[in-house]
């Protein structure tokens, strides 16, 4: 049986007293877009956190092209580390809050990862920077210092830095949250066109119209559990639950 | 007694020697102490052990609340008990580094707080680890945010050196004393010792606003 791409299995992970996931389970085939939605404080962000063990669940494994990102609990050996690292290598994250980094310019940010962890020359690495810099639209922006650009090239910015270490999934926790609205729309044309050259990802959004155009899976979660998944239209038309429905209820009447 | 100023001409070369070996004592003392306070800082933050970090928590009490005229003599009378015997000079740079290296430490703690969370976030993500993720993405946000608190400490460091003079680091305060005990003007020799300190001071601090300035500039 051929593996699949990537399988997350039985998470659990509590907080102090919180059950932040109860028993997650979720398979992603190559290629497939999944926006997971939900109330705040419902455990997306964990979920997505968990699968490159950035945030380590207490059970459970995930497992990417067969094999294992993590299973193992507690302190990580050296040996474990290693691999960790290889593999969050190949995961592109993007966070609510960019987490661009202030003291290197455009350029650099994208640059840095490449040549430590990729252990590319300088000059491959600055192509590949400029050539991504300029699919994101920041080809005149190279030279300058994040805390000069706006909250859309900052997260424009931190996608490309992630994009240049030619990930084979991306996670991205609330992409556009943090956004001023006007700005909303470049960041996720950037994320359009990802979908379109065919890249697997996960998208934790409260960006409904965006989930239901490219989402080729919705998941949606409350309490740290997945109560309903799968088909946009499904689960935006007809919702199955008491949940979802309330769920839907309030983004819609927030959305007026 | 009438102020001779051709007293401070004929000292001024010897005392010029003097403050060379002040800031020998300083800069090597400040070096090392944040060296010392950097290795501190990562290994309090990567292993957060609750031994090692109450440790250092007790290192830190226990230099802030001892003058450091008594730890210059701790370290040169009580370590040769000990079997460590230790020249003036480098009795000197250890004591500076040691006691610096607690302040240090809490200074570089509160640049350090200064950087957010997702910093670290964003470097893990992308498989970025240990020496290169202090080293490339961490410290230097560290640092910046921590010259003017640092460019302080240094000027700290440069006026305790006269302590040293106790323990005969031949540095620019016991030069002042040897020549104003041989030629009995202290008033002209402690007059130009007063100002040549006061000039390396004033130095030191104004390039804080430079390179505060030099940072701000690539960021502005």
């Amino acid at each position: 049986m051929k593996p699949k791409f990537l399988e997350v299995i039985d998470i659990n992970k509590k907080f102090e007293n919180i059950n932040a996931l109860k028993n997650v389970s979720l398979n992603v085939s190559k290629g497939e877009v999944i926006c997971i939605i939900g109330p705040s404080g419902c455990g997306k962000s964990t979920l997505l956190r968990t699968v490159n063990w950035l945030t380590p669940p207490d059970s459970g494994k995930v497992i990417l092209k067969g094999e294992i990102i993590g299973s193992a609990t507690g302190k990580l050996t050296f040996e474990q580390n290693r691999s960790l690292n290889e593999f969050r290598a190949r995961i592109g994250m993007v966070f609510q809050q960019f987490n661009v980094w202030p003291h290197l310019n455009a350029l650099e940010n994208v640059v840095r990862a490449q040549i430590v962890v990729r252990k590319r020359m300088r000059d491959e690495a600055e192509k590949k920077a400029i050539k991504i810099l300029n699919e994101v639209g920041l080809k005149d922006k190279i030279d300058e210092w994040p805390d000069n650009l706006s909250g859309g090239q900052k997260q424009r910015l931190a996608i490309a830095r992630s994009l240049a270490m030619d990930p084979i999934l991306m996670l991205l926790d609330e992409p556009t949250s943090a956004l001023d609205p006007e700005l909303i729309g470049e960041v996720l044309s950037v994320l359009r066109n990802l979908v379109n050259e065919g890249m697997t990802m996960l998208i934790v959004t409260h960006e409904l119209g965006f989930a239901s155009k490219f989402g080729d899976k919705i998941v949606f979660m409350d309490a740290g559990e997945i109560i309903e998944s799968g088909p946009p239209n499904t689960i935006l038309k007809s919702p199955k639950t008491e949940r979802l429905k309330l769920f839907l209820e309030k983004l819609s009447l927030t959305s007026l | 007694m009438k102020f001779d100023i051709s007293y401070i001409f004929d000292a001024l070369p010897r005392l010029l020697e003097g403050a060379l070996i002040t800031l020998q004592v300083a800069i090597l003392g400040f070096c090392f102490s944040i060296i010392l306070a950097t290795f501190i800082t990562i290994a309090k933050t990567s292993f957060n052990s609750r031994i090692f970090n109450g440790f250092i928590a007790f290192y830190i009490s226990f230099i802030r609340g001892t003058p450091l005229l008594v730890q210059i003599f701790l370290i040169y009378y009580v370590l040769p008990v000990f079997g460590l015997n230790l020249a003036p000079f480098p009795a000197g740079i250890l004591a500076i580094t040691l006691n610096s290296a607690a302040f240090v430490i809490e200074i570089l703690r509160g640049g350090l707080a200064s950087v957010p969370k997702g910093q670290f976030e964003a470097a893990k993500s992308l498989g970025i680890s240990g020496y290169a993720l202090w080293w490339k993405i961490i410290l230097p946000q560290t640092f910046i945010t921590s010259i003017p608190p640092l460019v302080n400490e240094f000027t700290m460091v440069l006026k305790a050196t006269a302590l040293l003079s106790v323990i005969t680091v031949v540095e620019l305060m016991r030069v002042s004393q040897q020549i104003y005990s041989a030629n009995y003007h202290p008033v002209e020799v402690l007059s130009a010792t007063f100002i040549i300190y006061f000039l390396m001071c004033f130095v030191v601090s104004r390039s804080s606003v430079f390179l505060e300035q030099r940072f701000k500039v690539k960021r502005a």
